[in-house]
């Protein structure tokens, strides 16, 4: 289909950028279950957003340190939440060479190249907040509040505001450690700055104060009582979303400011940027001695597993992101497994467990179904089971690693507790990654983000079977052995409805080649 | 002898018949060239000799081997290098080489000796222990290549073996094929360069519409085709297609 603009003009080039991402998007959700989830979060926000403009239909929001707390809290998880994404993807923006060379090469501008694809990562970062805030909204909006609607200005700002850091953070980078790291350093520090928040609420868990209290819940207690009283301007964002036109323009001057300075101080050097990731792949080579080959095909994918796992920057980023949220709780389990209460202990293992499924999850999907040659070991004399087999085990080798420290201090106060958690994230790892031998479906490791939207079942079943393993876990820390069988049976009984067996996968692999 | 690969009544269809009643036959020793136009079926039938895809009917004997009975028994005497190279670019050539040895179930100590021998004969000795990803595609299909041979095959098959060489890598790869076929190795190559078949190859099979038009020596195709001695390998290639579009 052509687009409905002058072609090479701006908004040409923008619908072209929207379309592909669109594009993009639905390419990773064919099914129509992924569709129907959607629809029914949609349905399920709207109904929520009806009951919230029924409660406030004649409700004022107050300006009170409270509630500009809260509105400033709000929009720092937002920005933060954007900047991860924009920086991300302003840094992926610079490696993709075919399509760059291909605009740099055509008699467009450059400022204008850059202008545009900056417009696109801000139209994906918005949206995914802009959608769900549509739904919650308008039932206010249309129920008395119609200044309301100027959040809607507000989130446009923010992700200007965050497309525009992100350009200036991803092109800092690129000068500072050069094009080969940009890229590995931008998404670690992207996943780093999504859980910034998580990490920060928890502020007091890892500094070692012993009552476990969110940073949001103290400062939203602070504030209530008056011990806090916000500094001048701080009332700005909570101003600007309830629709006052002086508060509102400050803040867009502000987000499209930022952009229009990342756009103009970038607009030349991001084209040479471009141009010299050309060849910003090649690495040195390693030196020392070489190791000895693996034995046999089971250690030679292992080994090549780990390898692949090791260089992939994207796929390092989102473990690191999930063990980031892991090590607090780790932290107080490790700290106060000789005095805390037993209920805390037991739901700290079952978290610790349902994280262990979800990483070994991850890390399951990319070598078993994210295999960059899979024709080779098509081609290969080796039976595909011992090479599933092998590729499992690469997965769950790194979620061991990661688990020896905290399961090891919490066996050292309370064995029985680290008994039981050490099987069940054992368990809940080894369940996950079987439900990706059997359920495997060919992707891409640059799909890696986005793995969940390609079967609905498989992503239902993996953090099902995690619940329930650590809710088993969980009652068999508070002494409630009996009872611990009950969800196990069920989680048992659901890997069994998943099982395939070798035919079966073979069976569906063609199918989906 | 036993040949290297004797093909019957195979078949295979997807939305319409790509391969169809295909017979073929490859002598263990010699270098075979299937040619054929865009579409003609050639990938089709050599990936299913090499058990990627599941023919619809018909028989494969690789050294009297049933492929189809016992593809793991096959699929240890066969190399296969598709013309998109099937390498991981995180990985080093050595660190590929170790992989597709393992696959192979090579000796630790013999494949790591002759991964580096290949290496050297590749020309990517110096770059050994560099990642993949910054490689050009001639480099990456010298690295594939170098894959294939490291379980020493009896039957190596390439598809468009010298798509993105340059022309001294092209040379090596030239000179290392007919190497293997004068130490008594077998190969069957897909070409759009006639000029490369009808100078390396010991017999040539034209396959059009999934079907075997023709097999034999270049003076057999010309006899074939009617052709006077002096005719190119293009101008009976030529004729000979043109016969099934008309």
């Amino acid at each position: 289909m052509s687009l409905p603009f002058r072609p090479a003009s701006a908004p040409w080039l923008l619908a072209h950028e929207l379309r592909l991402a669109w594009r993009g998007f639905r390419a990773g959700r064919k099914s129509k279950g992924a569709m129907v989830a959607f629809a029914i979060l949609g349905v399920l926000i709207l109904v929520g957003g009806v009951a919230m403009g029924l409660a406030l239909r004649d409700i004022e929001v107050p300006i009170v340190p409270l509630a500009v707390v809260i509105a400033d809290l709000a929009l720092a998880v937002v920005l933060t939440l954007m900047l991860s994404s924009t920086l991300a993807a302003s840094a992926d923006a610079l490696y993709e060479r075919g399509d760059l060379d291909l605009l740099f090469s055509s008699p467009l501008r450059p400022g204008r190249v850059l202008l545009i694809r900056a417009l696109g990562l801000a139209v994906n970062a918005g949206l995914w907040f802009l959608l769900p805030t549509l739904l919650l909204l308008t039932p206010s909006i249309v129920l008395g509040h119609p200044a309301w609607a100027a959040v809607f200005v507000v989130l446009i700002a923010a992700a200007l505001c965050a497309t525009g850091v992100g350009l200036l953070l991803a092109m800092a980078l690129f000068a500072l450690i050069g094009p080969r790291r940009t890229r590995t350093v931008a998404q670690i520090l992207a996943a780093l700055i999504g859980a910034g928040f998580f990490l920060a609420s928890q502020y007091r868990n890892l500094l070692g104060e012993q009552r476990s209290e969110s940073l949001i819940a103290r400062i939203a207690l602070d504030a209530k009582e008056g011990r806090i009283q916000p500094p001048p301007f701080a009332d700005l964002p909570l101003r600007a979303a309830v629709g006052e036109p002086l508060p509102l323009l400050a803040m867009v001057a502000i987000g499209a400011g930022v952009f229009a300075l990342a756009v103009v101080v970038l607009g030349r050097r991001f084209a040479d940027a471009a141009a010299a990731t050309q060849g910003a792949e090649t690495r040195k080579a390693a030196r020392g001695p070489t190791r000895a080959f693996a034995a046999g095909a089971f250690q030679a994918t292992v080994r090549k597993e780990l390898r692949l796992m090791r260089r992939d920057a994207a796929l390092l980023s989102q473990v690191l992101l999930r063990v980031l949220y892991l090590a607090p709780l780790a932290l107080v389990m490790a700290r106060n497994a000789g005095t805390l209460p037993t209920a805390s202990l037991a739901a700290s293992a079952a978290a610790v467990i349902i994280l262990a499924g979800q990483v070994a999850g991850s890390l399951a999907w990319i070598t078993l179904s994210a295999e960059d040659a899979p024709d080779l070991l098509a081609v290969a004399p080796t039976q595909m089971k011992v090479l599933r087999q092998a590729k499992l085990a690469a997965a769950l080798i790194p979620v061991a690693i990661l688990l020896v420290a905290p399961v090891a201090v919490l066996a050292w106060y309370q064995p029985l507790a680290g008994l039981w958690t050490a099987i069940g994230a054992g368990l809940s790892a080894w369940c996950a990654g079987l439900v990706h031998v059997w359920r495997q479906k060919p992707g891409k490791r640059a799909d890696f983000r986005r793995r969940r939207s390609g079967s609905l079942l498989v992503a239902i079943a993996e953090i099902a079977v995690s619940l329930l393993i650590g809710a088993a876990t969980a009652l068999a820390i508070a002494g409630l052995l009996v009872w611990a069988v009950l969800p196990l049976i069920v989680a048992g009984a659901l890997m069994m409805a998943l099982r395939r067996t070798d035919e079966q996968i073979a069976a569906a692999l063609r199918a989906a080649a | 002898m036993t040949d290297a690969l004797i093909v019957r009544g195979l078949s295979k269809a997807f939305a319409k018949p790509a391969v169809s009643d295909l017979d073929l036959t490859v002598r263990a020793g010699e270098l075979y060239a299937l040619l054929g136009p865009n579409g003609a079926g050639k990938t089709t039938t050599l990936r299913m000799v090499a058990g990627l895809t599941q023919p619809d009917a018909g028989e494969i004997a690789i050294f009297g081997v049933d492929a189809r009975k016992d593809p793991a028994g096959a699929k240890a005497l066969v190399a296969w290098a598709p013309d998109e190279a099937m390498i991981y670019d995180k990985l080093t050539p050595l660190e590929y080489l170790e992989f597709v040895a393992g696959l192979w179930s090579i000796e630790p100590r013999t494949a790591k000796a002759k991964a580096e021998q290949l290496l050297s004969t590749l020309g990517l000795a110096d770059e050994a222990r560099r990642r993949c990803e910054g490689f050009s595609r001639g480099m990456k299909q010298k690295v594939a290549l170098a894959g294939a041979l490291i379980h020493d095959p009896k039957l190596l098959i390439l598809d468009e073996p010298l798509t993105g060489l340059d022309a001294a890598a092209a040379r090596l790869v030239k000179d290392m094929l007919q190497a293997r076929v004068d130490a008594g190795g077998t190969v069957i190559l897909t070409t759009h360069i006639l000029e490369v078949a009808e100078r390396m190859a010991d017999r040539i099979g034209i396959i059009a519409g999934g079907r075997l038009l023709a097999e034999g020596t270049l003076d057999e195709l010309r006899g074939r085709a009617g052709e006077a001695s002096g005719k190119t390998l293009e101008d009976v290639f030529l004729q000979l297609t043109a016969e099934v579009h008309t």
